[in-house]
């Protein structure tokens, strides 16, 4: 936990419009600690996230990955960096099989970048690296199974095993355990537990257990601003937080 | 799976190669003309359909340009024979499509940097306006495009690996079979490429795609390159075997109809282009030596296959591979001979009525009898119309009640609805 931290937001904005989403927020995320981001709805949450992995171009402020600035790169330059995410509505690839999808998750990584003269069946290293992953996700029944057509949360699962297949060291998980039922979740945060082992991760989530579960360090995210960070000791026993936020939800 | 596209790819081969043999004339020793020169044109088109198809179906680029490639590729060829031919390019007539190919490839380099900047819709019409531009182009510069009256060539440069001279159209064809295998296996082997796979997820999810390191622009960039280089190969071919190319070569109309192959043929599956431009080109050549209307055939065959069979021939061949796999297809014989009966009733009444109205507008001018179905038909009699109409509107009300009977079978046989509806 030492030394420069994998995130680091210094007072970014974003405006969509004339509104104010994200109203200047500035976190840091430590190299290898599992940061939670809670707040209500609303709270601009997936808007930091979509800021932070360059989907959408922050109005001020700034956003470094190690150091680096990175608020003014597009989505695929920030992965290469070494940051993946996974999306709050499931995104993958529907009408590619199971296998297909991950593979191309590590297309990237393993160095293929655009080629068009290497034939992906006789890529050993790569499609073994796939039969690990899928391994890995319990999914290597789904193997030649269109992606489109698995269950929800088998859906989630691929997102997630897609998001970290490419070695990234910063993973950014957006509600990664919503809409699934106990025993889903339970198995969600298992296999995030293992997967994101000895890498920094962000999530975004509402289900409370999982957070104080799962997370070293959790900042409360209200109307675009933050309004409280720590471990999840002092989170829990923020008056301010458990007036904005969680007053409602510990009763 | 691998094996079997290999044995059906071999097949076709064979069958390419023994053919015209078929059809040749032994009594007179001459080689069955028309034939071959069917087969040739299927060779092209299969090239420009599957060409197309890298965009339509691979990447989901929805391309209106793409003559502008196989157009250029024979413009090019051309020019490169009439140099061959006068001795300044020492290049044999065996390597002219390779020629021709990166003559497309040069020019999808430039339109593809300005198309792919963008995706979906905009691409489109992008390309719309790229086909407008270089088919405008191609009656305005004629150093190089010739105008109305085109560029022509003489094929027999006298430079060849194997000797021939190409002076024969049955050469001609061969060289033909061999270039379209040649480029059929490559763009089926750039399909399992890392960039063919890319193209796929693009396709499906390019933001996803992004955040997998990609750029989707690169991606769509780097296809459209592709297919811009087999396009030109086709047209290569076809400035070898006409020894003309005009401006229908980059025109609108060719355009489209690499849309229809691809998409009568089913752009889900690597083989449906193929089928789509045998299916084309057997139309073209067959049905238009019998009807001055069969583009209205082809018209309605398209809105047909898009409205109830969007995945296209290959989609409904492959939806009923589940069912033959299950041994429930022999359930499936009688639904479709009773859409066959309404159907074929429908059809008739449809091509009635069609052949009667070109037929008053066309052929009693030239003071010509009608032969429909092969009887001489009154067209100034009320029967034939009536009999027209009252098959057309019977038939398609009927075909209606039997579609639904046979989805009810089609569904409890375990047919896949998505498909089929």
């Amino acid at each position: 936990m030492t030394g420069m931290p994998a995130i680091r937001l210094t007072d970014v904005r974003k405006n969509f419009g004339a509104t104010e989403i994200i109203r200047g927020v500035s976190v840091d995320v430590a190299g290898g600690e599992r940061h939670a981001i809670i707040g209500p709805n609303g709270a601009g949450k997936t808007t930091l996230f979509n800021l932070i992995s360059g989907r959408f171009p922050i109005t001020a402020g700034s956003i470094e990955l190690r150091g680096q600035r990175i608020d003014t790169l597009p989505p695929q330059r920030i992965n290469r960096l070494g940051l993946s995410r996974s999306f709050q509505i499931t995104s993958i690839f529907p009408r590619l099989t199971v296998f297909e999808n991950l593979r191309c998750a590590l297309l990237w990584s393993q160095g293929y970048r655009y080629s068009f003269w290497h034939l992906l069946p006789r890529q050993r290293t790569l499609n073994e690296a796939t039969e690990a992953l899928l391994q890995d996700l319990n999914l290597a029944e789904r193997h030649d199974l269109p992606a489109g057509l698995l269950s929800y949360a088998e859906q989630r699962a691929l997102e997630i095993g897609m998001t970290v297949a490419g070695g990234a060291n910063v993973i950014l998980l957006d509600e990664p355990t919503a809409g699934m039922s106990h025993s889903e979740t339970e198995y969600a945060v298992a296999l995030i537990r293992r997967v994101t082992e000895g890498k920094t991760l962000l999530m975004v989530e509402h289900d409370m257990r999982v957070v104080f579960d799962l997370a070293d360090t959790i900042t409360v995210l209200v109307y675009g601003r933050v309004i409280a960070s720590g471990p999840p000791s002092t989170i829990r026993a923020d008056r301010a937080v458990q007036e904005a936020y969680l007053g409602a939800m510990a009763a | 799976m691998r094996k079997r596209s290999a044995i059906v790819c071999f097949t076709l081969l064979a069958a390419a190669i023994l053919l015209p043999w078929l059809f040749y004339d032994f009594a007179h020793h001459r080689p069955a003309g028309f034939v071959i020169s069917m087969l040739s044109q299927m060779g092209m088109m299969i090239i420009l359909a599957l060409s197309y198809n890298m965009l339509l179906g691979q990447a989901g680029l929805f391309s209106l340009c793409h003559a502008t490639f196989f157009g250029f590729g024979g413009y090019a060829t051309i020019h490169f024979l009439n140099a061959a031919g006068a001795g300044d390019l020492p290049v044999p007539m065996e390597l002219m499509p390779l020629l021709a190919g990166l003559s497309g490839l040069g020019l999808a380099i430039v339109f593809g940097a300005m198309a792919t900047k963008q995706r979906a819709t905009a691409f489109a019409m992008i390309t719309l306006g790229i086909g407008e531009l270089v088919a405008t182009a191609a009656l305005m510069f004629h150093h190089f495009f010739g105008g109305e009256g085109g560029v022509n060539t003489d094929r027999m440069i006298d430079r060849s690996l194997f000797g021939l001279s190409y002076a024969s159209g049955t050469q001609v064809y061969y060289l033909i079979v061999g270039w379209t295998f040649i480029a059929t296996l490559l763009m089926w082997l750039q399909t399992m490429t890392p960039l063919g796979r890319m193209a796929n997820a693009c396709r499906d999810n390019f933001e996803r795609a992004q955040f997998m390191g990609y750029d989707p622009r690169i991606v769509r960039f780097l296809q459209f390159c592709l297919a811009g280089f087999f396009a030109g190969i086709g047209g290569g071919l076809y400035a070898i075997t006409y020894e003309i190319v005009t401006f229908d070569a980059v025109a609108a109309p060719l355009s489209a109809n690499a849309l229809l192959m691809a998409y009568i043929g089913g752009n889900m599956v690597f083989a449906g282009p193929i089928l789509g431009a045998v299916l084309i080109t057997l139309l073209q050549s067959g049905v238009s030596l019998m009807s001055n209307s069969w583009l209205i055939y082809v018209g309605v065959l398209f809105i047909a296959m898009v409205t109830f069979a969007p995945a296209g021939l290959t989609g409904i061949i492959v939806a009923h591979g589940p069912i033959w796999r299950a041994g429930r297809i022999s359930q499936l014989i009688l639904p479709y001979l009773r859409l066959l009966v309404p159907g074929i009733a429908a059809v008739t009444g449809f091509v009635g009525m069609v052949e009667l109205l070109s037929f008053l507008t066309i052929g009693a001018a030239a003071g010509k009898q009608l032969v429909l179905f092969g009887s001489p038909i009154d067209v100034n009699s009320a029967s034939p119309w009536v009999v027209a109409i009252v098959l057309l509107v019977v038939g398609s009300v009927w075909l209606r009640f039997e579609a639904r009977y046979f989805a009810r079978v089609w569904e409890s046989v375990g047919g896949d609805a998505e498909v089929q509806a």
